[in-house]
Protein backbone atom coordinates (compact mmCIF):
# COMPACT_ATOMS: atom_id res chain seq x y z
CA UNK A 1 0.00 0.00 0.00
CA UNK A 2 1.13 3.72 -0.78
CA UNK A 3 2.18 5.88 1.78
CA UNK A 4 0.52 9.11 1.89
CA UNK A 5 2.63 12.06 2.72
CA UNK A 6 0.36 14.93 2.01
CA UNK A 7 -3.02 15.31 1.83
CA UNK A 8 -2.38 16.83 -2.43
CA UNK A 9 -1.17 13.39 -3.31
CA UNK A 10 -4.27 11.60 -2.23
CA UNK A 11 -5.26 14.25 -5.70
CA UNK A 12 -9.24 13.46 -5.74
CA UNK A 13 -10.39 13.39 -9.27
CA UNK A 14 -10.91 16.65 -10.54
CA UNK A 15 -13.99 17.22 -12.65
CA UNK A 16 -12.35 16.59 -16.25
CA UNK A 17 -11.04 13.40 -15.16
CA UNK A 18 -13.99 12.18 -13.56
CA UNK A 19 -15.74 11.86 -17.12
CA UNK A 20 -12.98 9.52 -18.28
CA UNK A 21 -13.74 7.15 -15.03
CA UNK A 22 -16.24 5.04 -16.55
CA UNK A 23 -19.51 4.76 -15.11
CA UNK A 24 -19.57 0.94 -16.17
CA UNK A 25 -16.35 0.96 -14.33
CA UNK A 26 -16.45 -2.12 -11.66
CA UNK A 27 -16.13 -1.67 -7.61
CA UNK A 28 -13.67 -4.61 -8.37
CA UNK A 29 -11.94 -2.82 -10.81
CA UNK A 30 -11.77 0.16 -8.95
CA UNK A 31 -10.64 -1.52 -5.82
CA UNK A 32 -7.52 -3.32 -7.87
CA UNK A 33 -6.80 0.32 -9.56
CA UNK A 34 -6.56 1.51 -6.19
CA UNK A 35 -4.19 -1.52 -4.94
CA UNK A 36 -1.97 -0.35 -7.97
CA UNK A 37 -1.57 3.37 -6.07
CA UNK A 38 -4.42 5.01 -8.55
CA UNK A 39 -6.30 7.23 -5.98
CA UNK A 40 -8.57 9.05 -8.58
CA UNK A 41 -9.83 5.04 -8.20
CA UNK A 42 -10.39 5.20 -4.61
CA UNK A 43 -11.87 8.58 -4.87
CA UNK A 44 -14.62 7.54 -7.30
CA UNK A 45 -15.36 4.54 -4.86
CA UNK A 46 -15.66 6.97 -2.03
CA UNK A 47 -18.06 9.02 -3.94
CA UNK A 48 -20.13 5.80 -5.08
CA UNK A 49 -20.73 4.57 -1.16
CA UNK A 50 -20.57 7.80 1.11
CA UNK A 51 -24.20 8.42 1.13
CA UNK A 52 -25.41 4.87 1.52
CA UNK A 53 -23.00 4.29 3.90
CA UNK A 54 -23.19 7.10 6.09
CA UNK A 55 -27.17 6.43 5.33
CA UNK A 56 -27.28 2.91 6.42
CA UNK A 57 -24.96 3.67 9.71
CA UNK A 58 -27.12 6.81 10.28
CA UNK A 59 -30.14 4.72 10.50
CA UNK A 60 -28.27 1.58 12.70
CA UNK A 61 -27.09 4.39 15.16
CA UNK A 62 -29.19 7.61 14.92
CA UNK A 63 -26.65 9.62 15.43
CA UNK A 64 -25.39 11.56 12.63
CA UNK A 65 -21.73 12.80 13.15
CA UNK A 66 -21.26 9.27 14.59
CA UNK A 67 -22.33 7.75 11.59
CA UNK A 68 -20.00 10.19 9.52
CA UNK A 69 -17.21 9.37 11.69
CA UNK A 70 -17.90 5.71 11.39
CA UNK A 71 -18.45 6.00 7.52
CA UNK A 72 -15.01 7.66 7.11
CA UNK A 73 -13.42 4.62 9.28
CA UNK A 74 -15.13 2.15 6.71
CA UNK A 75 -13.65 3.93 3.54
CA UNK A 76 -10.14 4.07 5.90
CA UNK A 77 -10.45 0.27 6.72
CA UNK A 78 -11.14 -0.59 2.88
CA UNK A 79 -8.60 1.69 1.64
CA UNK A 80 -5.65 0.47 4.27
CA UNK A 81 -7.13 -3.35 3.46
CA UNK A 82 -7.07 -2.88 -0.30
CA UNK A 83 -4.33 -5.35 -0.95
CA UNK A 84 -6.10 -7.95 0.95
CA UNK A 85 -9.30 -8.09 -0.86
CA UNK A 86 -10.29 -10.67 -2.59
CA UNK A 87 -13.38 -10.90 -5.20
CA UNK A 88 -14.97 -13.88 -3.73
CA UNK A 89 -18.17 -11.46 -3.10
CA UNK A 90 -19.35 -8.27 -4.21
CA UNK A 91 -18.09 -4.75 -3.32
CA UNK A 92 -20.86 -3.60 -1.61
CA UNK A 93 -21.20 -6.75 0.28
CA UNK A 94 -17.40 -6.19 1.57
CA UNK A 95 -18.07 -2.27 2.39
CA UNK A 96 -21.61 -3.15 3.99
CA UNK A 97 -20.07 -5.59 6.33
CA UNK A 98 -17.18 -3.59 7.77
CA UNK A 99 -20.03 -0.82 7.94
CA UNK A 100 -22.55 -2.80 10.08
CA UNK A 101 -19.67 -4.73 11.98
CA UNK A 102 -18.07 -0.70 13.12
CA UNK A 103 -22.11 0.48 13.50
CA UNK A 104 -22.58 -3.06 15.88
CA UNK A 105 -19.18 -2.45 17.84
CA UNK A 106 -20.66 1.45 18.66
CA UNK A 107 -23.98 0.15 19.49
CA UNK A 108 -22.22 -2.59 22.07
CA UNK A 109 -19.56 0.33 23.11
CA UNK A 110 -22.07 2.66 24.11
CA UNK A 111 -24.55 -0.13 25.68
CA UNK A 112 -21.72 -0.67 28.30
CA UNK A 113 -20.83 2.64 28.83
CA UNK A 114 -24.37 3.84 29.18
CA UNK A 115 -23.68 6.77 26.70
CA UNK A 116 -26.29 9.32 26.01
CA UNK A 117 -25.43 11.13 22.43
CA UNK A 118 -25.21 14.84 22.97
CA UNK A 119 -26.29 15.43 19.47
CA UNK A 120 -28.98 13.27 19.71
CA UNK A 121 -30.69 16.03 22.41
CA UNK A 122 -30.68 18.82 20.14
CA UNK A 123 -31.67 17.11 17.25
CA UNK A 124 -35.46 16.50 16.86
CA UNK A 125 -35.20 13.26 16.92
CA UNK A 126 -34.69 12.56 20.25
CA UNK A 127 -34.21 9.32 21.86
CA UNK A 128 -35.89 5.69 22.48
CA UNK A 129 -36.89 6.54 26.11
CA UNK A 130 -38.59 10.49 25.04
CA UNK A 131 -40.24 8.20 22.91
CA UNK A 132 -41.71 5.85 24.83
CA UNK A 133 -42.20 8.23 27.47
CA UNK A 134 -44.14 11.20 24.92
CA UNK A 135 -46.78 8.88 22.99
CA UNK A 136 -47.85 11.07 19.40
CA UNK A 137 -50.59 13.15 19.24
CA UNK A 138 -53.15 11.47 17.68
CA UNK A 139 -55.01 14.31 16.80
CA UNK A 140 -54.50 15.32 12.63
CA UNK A 141 -52.20 17.75 11.35
CA UNK A 142 -52.98 20.16 9.24
CA UNK A 143 -49.63 19.78 7.14
CA UNK A 144 -49.04 16.63 5.36
CA UNK A 145 -45.64 17.42 5.21
CA UNK A 146 -45.51 18.04 8.84
CA UNK A 147 -47.38 14.83 9.27
CA UNK A 148 -44.51 12.85 6.97
CA UNK A 149 -41.79 14.22 9.07
CA UNK A 150 -43.53 13.29 12.10
CA UNK A 151 -43.54 9.84 11.01
CA UNK A 152 -40.03 9.82 9.88
CA UNK A 153 -38.95 11.18 12.86
CA UNK A 154 -41.56 8.35 14.98
CA UNK A 155 -40.47 5.67 12.66
CA UNK A 156 -36.59 6.61 13.02
CA UNK A 157 -37.13 6.40 16.75
CA UNK A 158 -38.48 3.06 17.01
CA UNK A 159 -35.93 1.37 14.83
CA UNK A 160 -33.17 2.57 17.46
CA UNK A 161 -35.19 0.55 19.80
CA UNK A 162 -34.70 -2.60 17.61
CA UNK A 163 -32.29 -4.80 19.16
CA UNK A 164 -28.94 -4.82 16.90
CA UNK A 165 -29.59 -8.34 15.56
CA UNK A 166 -33.16 -7.08 14.21
CA UNK A 167 -32.09 -3.72 13.24
CA UNK A 168 -29.44 -4.71 11.09
CA UNK A 169 -31.62 -6.75 8.39
CA UNK A 170 -34.46 -4.64 8.49
CA UNK A 171 -32.35 -1.66 7.56
CA UNK A 172 -30.53 -3.63 4.64
CA UNK A 173 -33.94 -4.86 2.97
CA UNK A 174 -36.65 -2.33 4.12
CA UNK A 175 -34.63 0.90 4.02
CA UNK A 176 -31.68 0.31 1.28
CA UNK A 177 -33.52 -2.39 -0.73
CA UNK A 178 -30.85 -5.41 -0.77
CA UNK A 179 -32.00 -8.87 -1.60
CA UNK A 180 -32.52 -11.69 0.90
CA UNK A 181 -29.11 -13.34 -0.75
CA UNK A 182 -27.14 -10.38 -0.26
CA UNK A 183 -28.26 -9.27 3.61
CA UNK A 184 -27.33 -12.58 4.45
CA UNK A 185 -23.47 -12.38 2.93
CA UNK A 186 -23.33 -8.95 4.58
CA UNK A 187 -24.25 -10.32 7.79
CA UNK A 188 -22.85 -13.79 7.69
CA UNK A 189 -25.92 -15.88 8.62
CA UNK A 190 -28.32 -17.86 6.63
CA UNK A 191 -31.38 -16.77 4.01
CA UNK A 192 -33.89 -18.37 6.66
CA UNK A 193 -32.35 -16.38 9.78
CA UNK A 194 -32.24 -13.06 7.53
CA UNK A 195 -36.23 -13.81 6.62
CA UNK A 196 -37.36 -14.72 10.01
CA UNK A 197 -35.35 -11.77 12.03
CA UNK A 198 -37.05 -9.34 9.44
CA UNK A 199 -40.34 -10.84 9.98
CA UNK A 200 -39.67 -10.03 13.86
CA UNK A 201 -38.30 -6.73 13.43
CA UNK A 202 -41.68 -5.94 11.34
CA UNK A 203 -43.10 -7.48 14.00
CA UNK A 204 -41.64 -4.73 16.77
CA UNK A 205 -42.64 -2.04 14.61
CA UNK A 206 -45.95 -2.77 14.18
CA UNK A 207 -46.44 -2.80 18.10
CA UNK A 208 -44.24 0.46 18.59
CA UNK A 209 -46.24 2.23 15.02
CA UNK A 210 -49.58 1.19 16.24
CA UNK A 211 -50.73 5.18 16.14
CA UNK A 212 -49.21 5.54 12.68
CA UNK A 213 -49.92 2.90 11.00
CA UNK B 1 -60.03 -20.13 6.26
CA UNK B 2 -57.22 -22.57 8.16
CA UNK B 3 -54.34 -20.36 10.45
CA UNK B 4 -51.84 -22.78 8.63
CA UNK B 5 -52.65 -21.18 5.07
CA UNK B 6 -53.27 -17.39 6.76
CA UNK B 7 -49.60 -18.28 8.12
CA UNK B 8 -48.30 -19.22 4.37
CA UNK B 9 -49.52 -16.25 2.66
CA UNK B 10 -48.90 -13.33 5.41
CA UNK B 11 -45.06 -15.26 5.26
CA UNK B 12 -45.61 -14.77 0.98
CA UNK B 13 -46.66 -10.79 1.87
CA UNK B 14 -43.50 -10.76 4.20
CA UNK B 15 -40.98 -11.83 1.40
CA UNK B 16 -41.90 -9.98 -1.67
CA UNK B 17 -40.33 -6.41 -1.91
CA UNK B 18 -43.04 -3.55 -2.21
CA UNK B 19 -44.81 -3.29 -5.87
CA UNK B 20 -43.83 -7.13 -6.67
CA UNK B 21 -46.79 -8.80 -7.67
CA UNK B 22 -48.23 -11.49 -5.51
CA UNK B 23 -49.25 -15.12 -5.87
CA UNK B 24 -52.90 -15.82 -7.38
CA UNK B 25 -53.29 -17.72 -4.43
CA UNK B 26 -52.46 -15.06 -2.08
CA UNK B 27 -54.63 -12.79 -3.71
CA UNK B 28 -57.51 -15.00 -3.50
CA UNK B 29 -57.02 -15.50 0.05
CA UNK B 30 -56.59 -11.67 0.81
CA UNK B 31 -59.87 -11.25 -1.33
CA UNK B 32 -61.75 -13.65 1.43
CA UNK B 33 -59.49 -13.49 4.76
CA UNK B 34 -60.27 -9.65 6.10
CA UNK B 35 -57.46 -10.36 9.20
CA UNK B 36 -55.05 -10.98 6.50
CA UNK B 37 -56.46 -8.45 4.18
CA UNK B 38 -55.58 -5.93 7.17
CA UNK B 39 -52.34 -7.35 8.01
CA UNK B 40 -51.25 -6.65 4.58
CA UNK B 41 -52.67 -2.80 4.95
CA UNK B 42 -50.54 -2.45 7.83
CA UNK B 43 -47.35 -4.30 6.31
CA UNK B 44 -47.63 -2.31 3.55
CA UNK B 45 -48.27 0.81 5.21
CA UNK B 46 -45.31 0.33 7.69
CA UNK B 47 -42.97 -1.06 4.83
CA UNK B 48 -44.00 2.71 2.96
CA UNK B 49 -43.09 4.47 6.08
CA UNK B 50 -39.71 2.90 6.94
CA UNK B 51 -38.52 3.35 3.38
CA UNK B 52 -39.37 6.66 2.89
CA UNK B 53 -37.07 7.55 5.38
CA UNK B 54 -34.49 7.39 2.08
CA UNK B 55 -30.72 8.07 2.24
CA UNK B 56 -29.25 10.54 4.02
CA UNK B 57 -26.15 12.27 2.42
CA UNK B 58 -22.85 12.56 3.30
CA UNK B 59 -21.56 15.79 4.48
CA UNK B 60 -20.10 18.26 1.92
CA UNK B 61 -16.94 17.89 3.68
CA UNK B 62 -16.85 14.36 3.29
CA UNK B 63 -14.40 13.83 0.94
CA UNK B 64 -11.68 16.20 2.55
CA UNK B 65 -12.41 14.78 6.13
CA UNK B 66 -11.34 11.56 4.80
CA UNK B 67 -8.47 12.73 2.40
CA UNK B 68 -7.03 14.41 6.21
CA UNK B 69 -7.61 11.33 7.86
CA UNK B 70 -5.97 8.95 5.37
CA UNK B 71 -3.11 11.49 5.38
CA UNK B 72 -2.80 11.63 9.09
CA UNK B 73 -2.89 8.03 9.30
CA UNK B 74 0.32 7.57 6.74
CA UNK B 75 2.26 10.19 8.51
CA UNK B 76 1.48 8.21 12.20
CA UNK B 77 2.59 4.94 10.49
CA UNK B 78 5.43 6.85 9.02
CA UNK B 79 6.72 8.21 12.59
CA UNK B 80 5.31 5.50 14.82
CA UNK B 81 8.28 3.68 15.12
CA UNK B 82 10.76 6.25 16.16
CA UNK B 83 9.10 7.47 19.56
CA UNK B 84 9.48 4.02 20.18
CA UNK B 85 12.70 3.15 19.26
CA UNK B 86 14.21 6.43 21.05
CA UNK B 87 12.92 5.50 23.93
CA UNK B 88 13.71 1.97 23.70
CA UNK B 89 17.38 3.44 22.82
CA UNK B 90 17.36 6.13 25.99
CA UNK B 91 16.75 2.57 28.48
CA UNK B 92 19.17 0.54 27.27
CA UNK B 93 21.58 3.38 27.30
CA UNK B 94 20.61 4.22 30.77
CA UNK B 95 20.78 0.75 31.76
CA UNK B 96 24.31 0.21 29.77
CA UNK B 97 25.41 2.74 31.72
CA UNK B 98 24.35 1.55 35.15
CA UNK B 99 25.44 -1.77 34.49
CA UNK B 100 29.53 -0.65 33.39
CA UNK B 101 29.12 1.70 36.82
CA UNK B 102 28.09 -1.04 39.01
CA UNK B 103 30.91 -3.31 37.40
CA UNK B 104 33.81 -0.37 37.80
CA UNK B 105 32.61 -0.01 41.62
CA UNK B 106 32.93 -3.36 42.35
CA UNK B 107 36.21 -3.91 41.12
CA UNK B 108 37.14 -0.91 42.58
CA UNK B 109 36.18 -1.64 45.97
CA UNK B 110 36.28 -5.09 46.20
CA UNK B 111 39.79 -6.21 44.58
CA UNK B 112 42.18 -4.27 46.86
CA UNK B 113 40.53 -4.99 49.93
CA UNK B 114 40.63 -8.29 49.49
CA UNK B 115 44.20 -8.35 48.32
CA UNK B 116 44.89 -6.72 51.42
CA UNK B 117 42.88 -9.05 53.71
CA UNK B 118 44.91 -12.17 52.47
CA UNK B 119 48.04 -10.34 52.64
CA UNK B 120 47.23 -9.61 56.02
CA UNK B 121 45.99 -12.84 57.10
CA UNK B 122 49.29 -14.16 55.99
CA UNK B 123 51.08 -11.68 57.82
CA UNK B 124 49.31 -12.59 61.25
CA UNK B 125 48.94 -16.00 60.84
CA UNK B 126 52.62 -16.88 59.55
CA UNK B 127 55.03 -14.97 62.11
CA UNK B 128 58.17 -17.32 61.01
CA UNK B 129 58.64 -19.03 56.92
CA UNK B 130 58.01 -22.73 57.40
CA UNK B 131 58.97 -25.21 55.28
CA UNK B 132 55.46 -26.43 53.69
CA UNK B 133 55.45 -28.77 50.32
CA UNK B 134 52.50 -27.30 49.44
CA UNK B 135 53.58 -27.49 45.55
CA UNK B 136 54.19 -31.32 46.26
CA UNK B 137 50.07 -30.66 47.57
CA UNK B 138 49.29 -28.83 44.55
CA UNK B 139 51.02 -30.87 41.66
CA UNK B 140 50.74 -34.47 42.57
CA UNK B 141 46.95 -35.77 42.30
CA UNK B 142 47.69 -39.41 43.02
CA UNK B 143 51.37 -39.37 45.94
CA UNK B 144 52.35 -42.62 47.53
CA UNK B 145 50.02 -42.78 50.42
CA UNK B 146 52.50 -42.00 53.19
CA UNK B 147 53.50 -38.95 51.15
CA UNK B 148 49.98 -38.38 50.50
CA UNK B 149 49.20 -38.95 54.43
CA UNK B 150 52.00 -36.70 55.29
CA UNK B 151 52.08 -33.96 52.56
CA UNK B 152 48.04 -33.39 53.24
CA UNK B 153 48.16 -33.62 57.13
CA UNK B 154 50.78 -30.69 56.43
CA UNK B 155 48.49 -29.04 54.12
CA UNK B 156 45.98 -28.98 56.13
CA UNK B 157 48.15 -27.74 59.28
CA UNK B 158 49.01 -25.02 56.68
CA UNK B 159 45.60 -24.00 55.87
CA UNK B 160 44.89 -23.74 59.40
CA UNK B 161 48.01 -22.02 60.40
CA UNK B 162 48.34 -19.69 57.74
CA UNK B 163 44.42 -18.61 56.45
CA UNK B 164 42.50 -18.74 59.91
CA UNK B 165 39.89 -16.99 57.78
CA UNK B 166 38.98 -18.11 54.62
CA UNK B 167 38.04 -15.17 51.84
CA UNK B 168 34.76 -16.18 49.57
CA UNK B 169 36.33 -14.84 46.20
CA UNK B 170 38.52 -17.18 44.96
CA UNK B 171 42.09 -16.05 45.10
CA UNK B 172 43.54 -14.92 41.98
CA UNK B 173 47.32 -15.29 43.10
CA UNK B 174 49.61 -16.71 46.41
CA UNK B 175 52.69 -15.65 47.32
CA UNK B 176 55.00 -18.20 48.04
CA UNK B 177 58.54 -16.36 48.61
CA UNK B 178 57.81 -17.15 52.28
CA UNK B 179 58.07 -20.63 51.92
CA UNK B 180 61.16 -22.84 51.08
CA UNK B 181 60.92 -24.81 47.56
CA UNK B 182 60.83 -28.54 48.00
CA UNK B 183 63.80 -30.92 48.78
CA UNK B 184 64.06 -34.15 46.63
CA UNK B 185 66.41 -35.95 48.53
CA UNK B 186 66.45 -39.19 46.30
CA UNK B 187 64.50 -41.50 48.54
CA UNK B 188 61.39 -41.40 47.17
CA UNK B 189 60.61 -45.07 45.07
CA UNK B 190 60.15 -44.96 41.32
CA UNK B 191 57.49 -43.65 39.86
CA UNK B 192 56.37 -41.86 43.03
CA UNK B 193 56.01 -38.62 41.25
CA UNK B 194 54.51 -38.24 38.02
CA UNK B 195 55.80 -35.85 35.79
CA UNK B 196 53.14 -34.75 34.08
CA UNK B 197 49.83 -36.63 34.03
CA UNK B 198 49.57 -36.69 30.58
CA UNK B 199 48.48 -39.66 27.82
CA UNK B 200 51.15 -42.02 28.19
CA UNK B 201 50.66 -43.66 24.81
CA UNK B 202 51.66 -40.20 23.11
CA UNK B 203 55.77 -40.70 21.98
CA UNK B 204 57.78 -38.41 24.96
CA UNK B 205 61.03 -37.04 24.87
CA UNK B 206 63.31 -39.03 27.93
CA UNK B 207 66.39 -38.01 29.26
CA UNK B 208 68.41 -40.57 32.16
CA UNK B 209 70.42 -38.50 34.17
CA UNK B 210 73.09 -40.19 36.85
CA UNK B 211 74.32 -38.11 39.91
CA UNK B 212 77.13 -39.91 39.77
CA UNK B 213 76.15 -41.85 42.76
CA UNK B 214 74.50 -44.33 41.09
CA UNK B 215 71.50 -42.79 41.22
CA UNK B 216 69.28 -42.47 38.00
CA UNK B 217 66.86 -39.93 37.14
CA UNK B 218 64.53 -39.82 33.89
CA UNK B 219 63.16 -36.48 32.81
CA UNK B 220 60.29 -37.45 30.23
CA UNK B 221 58.89 -34.28 28.23
CA UNK B 222 55.73 -35.61 26.55
CA UNK B 223 55.15 -34.73 23.00
CA UNK B 224 53.25 -31.01 22.50
CA UNK B 225 49.98 -31.50 20.83
CA UNK B 226 48.20 -28.41 19.55
CA UNK B 227 45.49 -30.01 19.18
CA UNK B 228 45.55 -31.74 15.10
CA UNK B 229 47.39 -34.11 16.18
CA UNK B 230 45.57 -36.39 19.05
CA UNK B 231 41.88 -35.18 16.86
CA UNK B 232 43.95 -37.30 14.14
CA UNK B 233 45.07 -40.07 16.35
CA UNK B 234 41.51 -40.08 18.06
CA UNK B 235 39.97 -40.22 14.77
CA UNK B 236 42.05 -42.72 13.27
CA UNK B 237 41.61 -45.04 16.19
CA UNK B 238 37.96 -44.99 15.75
CA UNK B 239 37.66 -45.04 11.87
CA UNK B 240 37.94 -48.62 9.80
CA UNK B 241 41.06 -49.33 8.43
CA UNK B 242 39.79 -50.60 5.20
CA UNK B 243 38.30 -46.95 4.64
CA UNK B 244 41.38 -45.96 4.40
Amino acid sequence: MNTLTTINELGFAPALQQEMLEDTTSDHALLEATRTGDQDAFAELVSRYRNQITSYIYRMTNDYDGAVDLAQETFVRVYRAADRYQRTYAFSTYIYRIATNLAISELRKRKRRKLVSLTGFFQQNDGAEAQELNPPDSRPLQDSELVDTERRNAVQRAISTLPEKYRAPLILRDVDGRSYDEIARILETSEGTVKSRISRARGFLREKMRAYL
Amino acid sequence: MSNNNCELIRQELDEVMLGETISAAAVEHLRECAACRAFNEKQTRLREIVGSLGTVSAPADFDFRLRARLANDANRAAFHFWPLARRGLAFALVLLVFVMGYLAMRNVFQRPSGDRQVAADQHNATPAPQPVATVESRQDPNPAPELAESSSDRHQQTIRNERPVRIKRPLMAEDFSNERAPVFNGREPAGAFEVMPLDSSAQSFKVSLDDGRGNARTISVPSISFGSQRMLHMGNQYASKRDW
